[in-house]
């Protein structure tokens, strides 16, 4: 059973107060106050005696409101906006006590669900009043008016059963503390931050959120000097042992200069992400795990030196980005019908000494390749870039030497010097 | 009858060590099918093993773990490509347009013990297709200080996984931890047209799975474009 105040022109905080004499769990409606009175049966009595309690709070409060006490929020709501006094429903006779209502009270009522235009289809088929919605039958109506229409028939005939919409309080997801001592050491001050980072991931848990990005202010001996990092995880976390973990790493590689005073822990709450695996599908790695693997890559090879290779839109030679994460995404496609022949890059190139006879290279030196060409394909000539910093011109050349190796060897045009861009491999 | 050592009677129940017949148990998940590769291969790829390949250079063992790798890949699996000496090209890897999305990349900058951690990090971590570790043009020396116990905690890492650890060398790595060693050489180019015309239009190598005697060398072709 719910009960639902409602007021014209007074104080929502006047309405709260009174609701919440009677339950912590208050739904606010516009100008209704709804809470269950299920659990006040034990307390107070019978739904008789709960509403005249609830009178009693009224009048003290000097409160001018409308009470309706009935099955479904939904139902005590409408009764207790359209009824003055005391409304009391008893289970099952919801339909008879809506029946009076007219159809504006439910367009009204949730005007997010029932759009205008629905009512004005009802009143041109001369429906006017709930008790004429509800005598219609819900399979025509479901046929004519979809979901919408079988929603506003229930609405009227007060058979809606749904759990109060409570409003929470955004939780705080920052962490403050001042030492007693500053800390010089990493150990010390991951133990506290550990402790911290618990706490926010069990705040974030419990509000199903995790934590897209992580914010560290920590406040140094040295006057002046405070370090931040904020770190953004590829994946939501909750998992408190990951983030001290991404920490860790982070402050290992970046660490604060001078002993630390205080520090301040925030995370930034998103919706988790819910990704079911299919039976069907391969294996990929956990997004926690791999965010954490490639972390510690990271740290060992340097950060630049991990990802996945993202081609760039040019015809720059070697032209690529390295970005954080692979994809998640499952995306089949058909498998290589042949075999391709492959390069291996030298990165920088190797400069070359080449012996060119009758405009084609004969000879070629380089650091490790030495040999004379038996075969060669070329020149092409690519050049781009122009306009800025990162042009390029060159005249590329495929060269079989004697050792049995394939090279791709270059000129530069601007300083007709030779280098080896790659081996075919 | 019973077993006898040092004049004493051993209970029959007991056997020898020297008799033990020690089977490897063979993965339940399903293999990775190698349609170019079926000569050296005939069932596929078992989940959880260590494969090598060696060759010098252009003999085509870039190009062969590539097909590998994108393979795996376009069964939807995550791959990783642990690079030594920072020499993979990313354009040659077959259907790179979709395959580089699921590749980790690792360049180690000539750094053998940084690619063997990583490799180390990333089998522990778990999920991948296919973990390939590129040694191509690292120092003998260097790679002969490598203990063999590496190669064993490779094989205990991805023992009963779905993941396939693809070792790319000058000289074969893992030995005896490889349950498949495939030996490729250059056997010569192929050009179109004449000289100062002429384009490269495949290489064609012999492999040869040394892990079973049985299988000859066979001719391998790698084709400049696709198909």
């Amino acid at each position: 059973m719910y009960a639902s105040l409602s007021a014209n022109n007074v104080p929502a905080a006047l309405l709260l107060a009174v609701a919440s004499r009677f339950s912590p769990q208050v739904e606010r409606t516009g100008q209704n106050v709804t809470f269950s009175i299920a659990p006040l049966r034990q307390l107070i009595g019978s739904p008789h005696q709960i509403a005249s309690e609830i009178c009693r709070a009224g009048y003290e409060c000097k409160l001018p409101a409308s009470l309706a006490i009935a099955a479904n929020p939904d139902s005590a709501i409408l009764l207790s906006r359209h009824f003055t006094g005391v409304t009391m429903v008893t289970p099952g006779e919801e339909r008879l006590k809506l029946a009076p209502l007219p159809l504006a009270e439910l367009f009204a009522y949730d005007p997010v669900k029932l759009t205008p235009s629905l009512l004005e289809i009802l009143l041109r088929w001369g429906v006017k009043t709930c008790e004429d919605l509800a005598a219609l039958p819900e399979k025509g109506l479901s046929e004519r008016l979809g979901a919408a229409g079988i929603y506003l028939r229930r609405l009227a005939c007060g058979t809606i059963q749904r759990p109060l919409r409570l409003k929470t309080e955004r939780s705080s997801y920052t962490i403050e503390k001042e030492l007693e001592d500053s800390l010089e050491l990493l150990e010390p001050l991951l133990f506290l931050l550990s402790r911290a980072a618990g706490e926010l991931c069990h705040r974030l848990r419990a509000q199903s959120q995790a934590a897209r990005e992580l914010d560290l202010q920590l406040t140094l001996d040295e006057k002046g000097a405070d370090y931040t990092c904020r770190l953004e995880f590829p994946v939501p976390l909750s998992d408190a042992r990951t983030i001290l973990k991404l920490l860790q790493l982070h402050l290992e590689r970046h660490a604060p200069g001078a002993p630390v005073r205080a520090f301040r822990l925030h995370l930034e709450p998103v919706e988790p992400q819910r990704v079911q695996g299919g039976i069907f599908l391969p294996p990929t790695p956990a997004p926690d795990k791999l965010q954490l693997t490639m972390a510690r890559i990271a740290g060992m090879v340097g950060a630049e030196n991990v990802g996945t290779p993202v081609l760039l839109n040019t015809h720059r030679p070697d032209a690529f980005t390295l970005t954080p994460l692979p994809g998640s995404a499952h995306a089949e496609n058909q498998p290589p019908e042949t075999l391709r022949l492959a390069m291996r890059l030298f990165r920088p190139a190797l400069h070359a000494q080449v012996q060119v006879v009758q405009l084609a290279p004969k000879n070629l030196a380089a650091s490790g390749i030495r040999g004379h060409v038996l075969r060669h394909a070329g020149p092409w000539k690519t050049s781009g870039d122009w306009w800025s910093s990162t042009s390029w011109s060159r005249e590329e050349w495929d060269v079989a030497l004697d050792d049995g190796a394939l090279y791709r060897i270059y000129q530069e045009s601007a300083s007709s010097e030779w280098f080896v861009h790659a081996v075919y491999d | 009858m019973a077993n006898t050592i040092g004049g004493l009677a051993l209970d029959s129940r007991w056997t020898k060590a020297s008799e033990l017949h020690v089977t490897r148990e063979e993965s339940k998940l399903a293999t990775l099918e190698l349609h170019r590769l079926k000569p050296f291969f005939p069932n596929g790829l078992q989940r959880g093993s260590l494969l090598e390949i060696t060759g010098a250079k252009s003999s085509g063992r870039t190009s062969t773990s590539l097909y590998i790798l994108a393979e795996s890949i376009s069964r939807g699996e995550t791959c990783a490509f642990i690079d030594l000496n920072n020499a993979f090209h990313p354009a040659s890897l077959p259907k790179a347009e979709v395959g580089l999305n699921h590749l980790c990349w690792v360049r180690c900058n000539g750094n053998t013990e940084h690619a063997l951690r990583s490799a180390d990090l990333l089998l522990h971590a778990g999920g991948f297709g296919v973990v390939l570790l590129d040694l191509c043009g690292a120092r003998p020396q260097t790679l002969n200080r490598i203990p063999l116990s590496y190669w064993f905690r490779f094989q205990r890492a991805i023992e009963h996984t779905p993941t396939i650890l693809l070792i790319c060398a000058e000289q074969p790595q893992a030995r005896s931890c490889a349950r498949y060693s495939l030996a490729i050489k250059n056997r010569k180019f192929h050009w179109k047209g004449k000289e100062p015309f002429a384009i490269l239009t495949a290489l064609e190598s012999t492999a040869q799975n040394n892990k079973v005697s049985s299988i000859r060398p066979e001719p391998l072709l790698i084709q400049t474009g696709e198909a």
